[in-house]
């Protein structure tokens, strides 16, 4: 194993270790432990620096012939043997053992013909897509670290904050260097369980409480299916190992003739993969499996129903929005950054393994998904609200792109999105932490008191907006030039023109609901409280640190945030700008750096829409014009909101025939029945509520009434009835000494006292039927055995 | 120490306990406690120096029983009248078997021996014997014979997991009852006569069925004479070696037999439609004895299933799989669905021990023996991990419960609530156990559900989805029940003490167990259970394939 790989073990342990140090002494260490955590997560950061510096400056040859793009495997039926070798060149550090493994040697005797080693091993997988992630997780998680020292400085659980950050941030860093999807699931459900309990963090609220426990429970829903995928993998193959299984499945597309698709046998039904594996004596062999198509395709959309879960995609992407109940720099870095990406990545991971219908359905998924998400995101008043649908349609729209074949297009997203969002997020904290509501028709105009806030915020739009020269343009553009590559250049294809169309639209709306939250928030004057509009002013900071909404109108108390809480928007502000640039100073006319280094990796089957580059640049630049012209012609304040950050004093008017802006609430009302219906979040948790969880706890009142009515009435109707035949041999007894005006009294009493019966104990009674019982049975029994 | 010396005292200490409890006089209450505690902790101590004999590198004792059985000839065999009497019995060997000539006649012998398979559920007895035994601290009513009866249901328990014997075991088995029906009968709750009654005819029925099943088995003469073997034998070992070589049992035998042990077993597990003791047991069980109950007693029924049903009826095990995996796939879900509807604290975690005890059922069931049985070998491990995962588990939850009972006198699970801002100590500790229980990774639980539904899906792939589909259940309630005891604001309960150091002394080793099995399952359980559980499925292959070929009656013996 080479050092690096110990490098990775290292950067996932720190954490852990810092994890139980923090639980252990929680009483000696206190507040130090924010400390520890940050210290833990900084030296991860470090080293995955390291690794990230050793590792592309050891992939020789990949910044060589930079400009020469593949044609998309569709029409390269005759480069068969360039592309043939791509999945096999890549730098790949791994290492395993075994976790797990039953029996023992002296099993595999003569009886048993050559038993492979059934084992569920640890490992891990570090190629270019791990050591990106891995770079992007730890810088993102440790600015957020530090920020949240300034974010929960008052919080009576401070300490406890960052022992669960630190969990977290030990079970992602699994998460993204595991080599083989039983790991995966493992740290898949780790991570769950630490969004549970960040959701939850402030458990007083019942709000919270039930928000945790939905995230938890849905993501379970996921993970079922994920359960049922690696079932069929582990009993088709008998392997977890995702690299193994990867190989061989690309190998089986590679020999296909045309279009890179799986190869099937001649009936057309059954895929056979070859996979090398060691034997008993350690040999190394290669076994050839078959699994039928659809049960590789059953076992495709089992994984990938994990990440809809994770990475909360339709039809399960209920909980993300509610999640947002934990403190803000949870969401920045869980449900937006970091944990929520990780479906996607998986996706990414194990992307041989999706048959052609399972990939298109990824792409319709992420197509569904990012157009809900962003319809409800328009109409939402609480901007925390706005982030988490947002979150959820870009997420819709790196599956999207992963879909389509552009693999290396979605994760680019992927990371771009973690540093834009990130910051978004951070913001909204900043201005929480600052106004102490979440709702915009009470803010406004913020950006006087909060500047460093405000403009960061604004980068962070625009970066999501796809404004030129900033990161998200780069991302989106390759995911548009990705989908119309899919659409519109593959032959035959125009029947998913939605695969287009979607994430087109997607982008447009998600340019005006940015703006619009952008210019409520920080933009015009401020509104406040209506009934506090006027007596309430003068209140000022006396109304600071309280969470009533009432104590004062937000703008009077508002104030920038400490520098351990601006430096990190700042940072994160200029990331988000230079993530996505390419080497020419970040003009358009080259692929983006980070693109090219992810793109080394990319799987066979994923496509290169170079080719359709300047088509996608051209309904991009449309696009966000579109988008931030309606925000603009809505949200903007009626004398024009251009007040530069420099001299925020100044504002500039702009003429008149502007000012005749549009109306939202004109609009709402208008369309009365659609702003409902989008205010409702499509009523998808009134129909989830009304169709599987008041079914499930009613068929649970049923079974317990099962249980109490039918077996406990079988049973004790049995008993009683024992009882009442030993009654009944009793009063026979006694007929001969008492008579019949005792028999009738006894049975009254019998009857009348049949509640009580069992609880008399007569233990004799009970034993002898028993015992007459079991000698009748066993004389039945061996009647019937010796006849 | 000798295997007769350590094996017998085993049960015997918690034996003489019981009986010297009955000699000290009523009114030193303290001393009759001390004298229980320390007979639990010395069986304990002893089941950590048999385990320490076990596990030693080249340890006679790790052997398969079969090839330990024949170095324990039983001297003078008076049935059999076997020929190659190698030696004394036990003589100088330390292999922890033990085997003398008891009652001749009938060809019963006092014949005891431990595999990982037992000595697995022997430690858990032990443990859990002193942990009760230290939750018994707070008993005020006829200590004597609480004390008493309590130490005679250790040395029974140890007794059932010890014996190789089938009439040794029963006698264990039975001994078990009455114990356990005066402990909640005197003990107990409100309902408590309703409770122990109801239990012990349940027992007893299921004990008709086990009592017929062995008579079968000794009574049965075999149309086939060649394998030098003629029934009359209660010998657990040579009667599994029988059955999984050489046919002597006929296939119809074989599905009556199975059948026989396994409702005789499931009431004792307990498994849908048989459950329903449980619950009322529980209920109105006092704090320890619900912990015995479901940390020891529940896996007597799965221990019935892993050595006698399945290894001596292997052939009538391979019928009946699908329908026993169907029960215990019905057993995960009704048990679930049940305690998602449970308002009593007490009653859903009793529940919870119907659902998870489905898994054992299951993971035995899933008998898809193609490929040497490697798939399942996964189900029957985790079947054995269920038992011991859920023994650590559900005796921490009971225990649990029982701590806020004591406090809060009550168990409604709408009337608890914001006990974790309380009792943080008390919280946490039971977040863990809950978690544990819910089967989330890197806690006990995780291992033998994942290890039982992947077996499952190389038996059936339906069943194996709803058996996943389960744990959206145990999330659900689990979750909702944390939320409604630990989570949100209380004032009524304001004040209440954390835990004692007493309850602190036994809630530790239960959590340490708890993430120390999931974490390190290889080294902690696995590397010296695992081969013998892969004995077990070796014979149980062998005996099934017996009717693969055809032929079960005229196979001769593949043994020399």
């Amino acid at each position: 194993m080479s050092w690096q790989v110990w490098l990775y073990v290292a950067a996932v342990f720190i954490p852990l270790i810092a994890f139980t140090i923090q639980l252990l002494f929680v009483r000696l260490l206190g507040r130090l432990n924010a400390y520890l955590a940050t210290g833990a997560i900084a030296t991860a950061f470090v080293f995955s620096l390291i690794g990230f510096v050793s590792y592309f400056s050891q992939t020789e040859g990949l910044f060589k012939g930079h400009a020469v793009h593949q044609e998309g495997p569709a029409s390269a039926g005759n480069e068969h043997a360039e592309h043939a070798e791509k999945p096999h060149e890549i730098l790949v550090w791994k290492g395993s053992f075994d976790w797990i493994t039953l029996g023992n040697d002296t099993m595999a005797s003569a009886e048993q013909p050559s038993p492979s080693r059934l084992s569920i091993p640890l490992g891990v997988h570090i190629d270019n897509l791990t050591v990106i992630m891995f770079l992007m997780v730890t810088f993102i998680a440790t600015l957020i670290h530090i920020y949240s020292m300034g974010y929960m400085h008052d919080d009576p659980r401070y300490p406890r904050f960052f022992t669960y950050l630190s969990l977290f941030c030990f079970s992602m860093l699994g998460l993204v260097a595991s080599a083989n999807v039983f790991m995966v699931f493992v740290f898949w459900e780790l991570v769950g369980v630490c969004s549970y309990l960040l959701i939850g963090f402030w458990y007083e609220e019942k709000k919270n409480c039930d928000a945790a426990n939905k995230a938890f429970v849905v993501n379970r829903v996921g993970d079922v299916g994920m359960l049922i995928g690696l079932g069929i993998l582990w009993t088709t193959f008998g392997t977890f190992n995702i690299s193994d299984l990867n190989h061989s499945l690309s190998d089986s597309r590679l020999r296909h003739e045309k279009n890179y698709r799986i190869v099937r046998d001649s009936a057309g039904d059954e895929v056979p993969v070859q996979l090398i594996e060691t034997n008993a004596k350690g040999e190394t062999v290669k076994t050839t499996y078959t699994i039928p198509y659809f049960m590789l395709a059953v076992a495709g959309l089992g994984v990938f129903a994990g990440c809809v879960g994770k990475s909360a995609q339709f039809p399960l992407h209920v909980w993300l929005p509610d999640a947002m109940a934990g403190p803000t720099p949870v969401s920045a870095l869980i449900h937006a950054a970091t944990m929520v990406a990780a479906g996607v990545y998986l996706v990414g991971r194990f992307y041989p393994l999706f048959t052609e219908e399972v990939l298109l359905y990824i792409a319709y998924t992420g197509g569904i998904t990012l157009f809900i998400a962003a319809s409800i995101a328009m109409v939402q008043t609480d901007y925390k609200k706005v982030l988490a649908y947002s979150t959820v349609s870009q997420l819709g729209f790196m599956m999207l792109a992963l879909g389509v074949g552009g693999w290396a297009a979605g994760l680019f997203h992927l990371i771009t999105h973690a540093f834009f969002k990130a910051l978004l997020f951070l913001g909204a904290g900043s201005v929480y932490h600052s106004v102490h509501t979440y709702e915009m028709p009470v803010l406004g105009g913020l950006r006087k008191k909060m500047r460093i806030t405000a403009y960061t915020m604004l980068v962070g739009t625009l970066a999501i907006s796809g404004v030129p020269f900033f990161s998200g343009f780069y991302s989106k553009d390759a995911i548009l030039a990705a989908a119309y590559y899919r659409v519109i250049v593959e032959p035959g294809q125009l029947k998913h023109i939605m695969l287009f169309i979607l994430p087109a639209v997607g982008a447009v709306m998600t340019a005006f609901y940015m703006f619009r939250m952008w210019l409520l928030t920080f933009a015009g004057e401020p509104r406040g409280y209506p009934a506090l509009a006027q007596d309430n002013h003068g209140h000022g900071h006396s109304a600071h640190g309280h969470d009533d909404h009432h104590a004062g109108n937000p703008y009077d108390h508002a104030h920038e945030s400490e520098p351990i809480m601006t430096v990190p928007l700042l940072v994160l502000a200029f990331f988000s700008v230079f993530v996505g640039w390419t080497a020419w100073f970040g003009l358009p006319v080259d692929e983006a750096v980070l693109e090219y280094m992810l793109s080394y990796g990319a799987p066979v089957r994923s496509t290169d829409a170079w080719s359709v580059h300047w088509i996608a640049f051209a309904s991009s630049i449309v696009i966000a014009t579109a988008g931030i012209g309606a925000g603009l012609a809505y949200y903007a304040p009626p004398w024009a909101a251009i007040v530069p950050f420099w001299a925020p004093q100044r504002r500039y008017n702009v003429p008149v025939a502007f000012r005749r802006r549009f109306d939202p609430q004109k609009a709402a009302h208008r369309f009365s029945g659609l702003y409902n219906f989008l205010a409702h979040k499509w009523y998808f948790d009134e129909i989830y509520n009304a169709v599987l969880v008041q079914p499930t706890l009613a068929l649970g009142r049923l079974c317990t009434e099962f249980d109490k009515r039918v077996i406990d009435g079988v049973v004790n109707g049995s008993a009683h009835l024992t009882a009442l035949l030993s009654r009944m041999e009793g009063i026979f007894d006694k007929i001969a000494v008492d008579g019949l005006v005792n028999l009738v009294a006894k049975v009254v009493y019998v009857t009348g006292d049949w509640g009580r019966t069992i609880q008399t104990g007569r233990l004799r009674n009970y034993l002898m039927f028993l015992a007459v019982a079991l000698v009748g049975l066993f004389v039945g029994v061996f009647a019937w055995i010796r006849g | 120490m000798s295997d007769l010396v350590l094996l017998t005292l085993l049960w015997l200490i918690p034996l003489i306990g019981s009986v010297a409890v009955l000699f000290i006089p009523k009114s030193m209450e303290l001393a009759i406690k001390g004298v229980s505690l320390a007979a639990t902790i010395v069986t304990f101590a002893l089941t950590l120096v048999a385990f320490a004999e076990y596990v030693a590198p080249n340890s006679s004792a790790s052997a398969s029983l079969e090839a330990r059985a024949k170095v324990n000839q039983v001297k003078a065999d008076s049935v059999e009248g076997d020929a190659d009497v190698h030696e004394e019995p036990g003589a100088a060997q330390s292999d922890l078997m033990v085997r003398r000539p008891w009652i001749p006649y009938f060809n019963i012998q006092y014949y005891l021996g431990m595999d990982g398979i037992s000595l697995s559920l022997v430690l858990l007895t032990g443990l859990v014997s002193v942990l009760a035994c230290l939750a018994s601290w707070g008993i005020d009513k006829q200590v004597k014979g609480y004390f008493s009866l309590f130490l005679l249901l250790t040395a029974s328990m140890m007794g059932v997991f010890l014996s190789l014997d089938l009439f040794v075991f029963y006698v264990f088995f039975e001994v078990m009852l009455l114990p356990m029906y005066f402990l909640i009968a005197v003990w107990g709750g409100p309902r408590r006569e309703y409770a122990a009654i109801k239990f012990l005819l349940y027992t007893l029925f299921g004990s008709v069925f086990i009592l017929v099943a062995v008579l079968i088995l000794y009574f049965f003469e075999s149309p086939l004479t060649t394998t030098g073997f003629s029934g009359h034998s209660f010998d657990i070992v040579e009667m599994t070696r029988i059955a999984s070589t050489t046919g002597y049992y006929t296939h119809n035998i074989q599905q009556l037999v199975f059948i026989l042990f396994f409702i005789g077993f499931c009431i004792k597990l307990p498994s849908f439609p048989f459950h329903t003791w449980l619950p009322d047991a529980h209920v109105e069980a006092p704090t320890p004895i619900s912990m015995i109950l479901a940390g020891v007693l529940l896996k007597i029924g799965g221990y019935g299933l892993i050595r006698l049903a399945w290894p001596l009826a292997p052939l009538g095990a391979q019928d009946w799989a699908f329908p026993v995996a169907v029960v215990g796939v019905f057993s995960i879900l009704y048990g679930a669905l049940v305690a998602m509807a449970q308002t009593d604290f007490k009653k859903l975690v009793a529940y919870s021990s119907v659902s998870h005890m489905g898994y054992v059922t299951l993971g035995m069931a899933v008998m898809n023996l193609a490929g040497a049985g490697k798939y399942y070998a996964y189900g029957v491990n985790g079947a054995m991990y269920m038992m011991i995962a859920h023994g650590i588990t559900s005796t921490g939850m009971f225990f649990l419960v029982g701590v806020i009972y004591e406090r809060a006198h009550t168990r409604d699970l709408n009337k608890l609530g914001g006990l974790l801002n309380i009792m943080p100590i008390y919280g946490a500790v039971s977040i863990l156990i809950f978690f544990g229980s819910m089967g989330l990774p890197g806690l006990c639980g995780f291992i033998a559900e994942v290890f039982v539904v992947l077996a499952a899906f190389n038996y059936n792939r339906p069943l194996a989805i709803l058996s996943a589909a389960a744990v959206i259940l145990t999330a659900g309630y689990i979750l909702w029940t944390l939320q409604r005891v630990f989570l949100g604001k209380s004032e009524q309960y304001k004040g209440l003490p954390d835990l004692t150091v007493r309850e602190k002394v036994i809630a530790v080793p239960l959590v340490v167990l708890t993430v120390a099995l999931g974490v390190l399952p290889q080294p902690m359980l696995l590397s010296w259970m695992s081969p013998s559980v892969q004995q077990t499925v070796n014979a149980v292959a062998r005996g099934a394939s017996q009717g693969q070929t055809g032929a079960g009656n005229t196979v001769a013996s593949s043994q020399p």
